[in-house]
């Protein structure tokens, strides 16, 4: 399979940690997509969960589907959240491993780290952890992981295969992958692929 | 590319509408761009595709 990369990775990545930093920052700003438990309600996630996070730990979540609406995760599981953004699926995860999982949430904005952990640090959940790092090259131990989550981050990645082989590394064989992610159904231009500008807005 | 990179009984869920009433959706709406749930294994080999 070809891997061309059709975009300059670098610029990709400045866009990405510039938007994602005004959703850390300013979640209810002007954004594209909706954020906060108005989306976590529109896409099917447990309200019964949600409802008892703190605002802060929901307000930023921009994700595009739900990870978890295909299978949950067993009490236990050590997790990877790749793109963890301000935690919010790092959360839900540590509620369906409890106490005795642990989850690793990993994110490059340092705006989406610092509040993730000042949440982490509010709800006392001593069981989850974030890392900055990258979704191509993940601190985290080879097969480590028995679940790998992530929302809406693969598609802003410029090297998608670089990604799931990474995913394939943190998790032991026999792991499972569960994410969400957009798809389009006509064809992108490739003069539109090519647009850093289009990927984040 | 899933299972080029290794993975395995892959099932994907179906299409959620994420960008309705965003104010990306005219975007979204031009290439069919919805939100998908995805589930996979990774084989039990110690080396992708």
């Amino acid at each position: 399979m070809s891997n061309e990369l059709l975009v300059d990775v670098d610029k990709l990545r400045t866009q990405v940690r510039e938007k994602y930093r005004d959703v850390a920052i300013d979640p209810h700003g002007p954004h594209h997509f909706h954020t906060g438990r108005l989306l976590a309600n529109r896409l099917g996630y447990d309200n019964a969960i949600v409802d008892d996070l703190p605002d802060r730990a929901v307000e930023s979540f921009a994700g595009v589907g739900n990870p978890f609406s295909l299978q949950r995760i067993e009490e236990g599981a050590k997790v990877v959240d790749v793109g963890s953004g301000a935690g919010f699926d790092s959360f839900i995860a540590a509620t369906h491993v409890g106490p005795t999982g642990r989850v690793i949430g990993i994110d490059m904005t340092p705006e989406m780290l610092t509040k993730s952990r000042d949440t982490a640090a509010h709800l006392g959940f001593d069981h989850v952890e974030f890392r900055e790092g990258l979704a191509e090259a993940m601190p985290v131990d080879d097969a480590w992981a028995d679940v790998v989550i992530s929302n809406g981050v693969i598609n802003l990645c410029a090297d998608k295969q670089a990604v799931f082989a990474e995913i394939f590394r943190v998790l032991r064989p026999g792991g499972t992958l569960q994410f969400a992610d957009i798809a389009n159904g006509r064809p992108v231009p490739i003069e539109a692929v090519r647009d850093v500008d289009l990927w984040t807005g | 590319m899933l299972e080029d990179s290794g993975f395995e009984h892959v099932t994907i869920g179906p299409a959620v509408d994420t960008f309705a009433d965003a104010t990306g959706e005219a975007n979204a709406r031009s290439f069919e761009v919805y939100g998908y749930a995805f589930l996979a294994q990774r084989t039990a080999t110690n080396q992708s595709a």
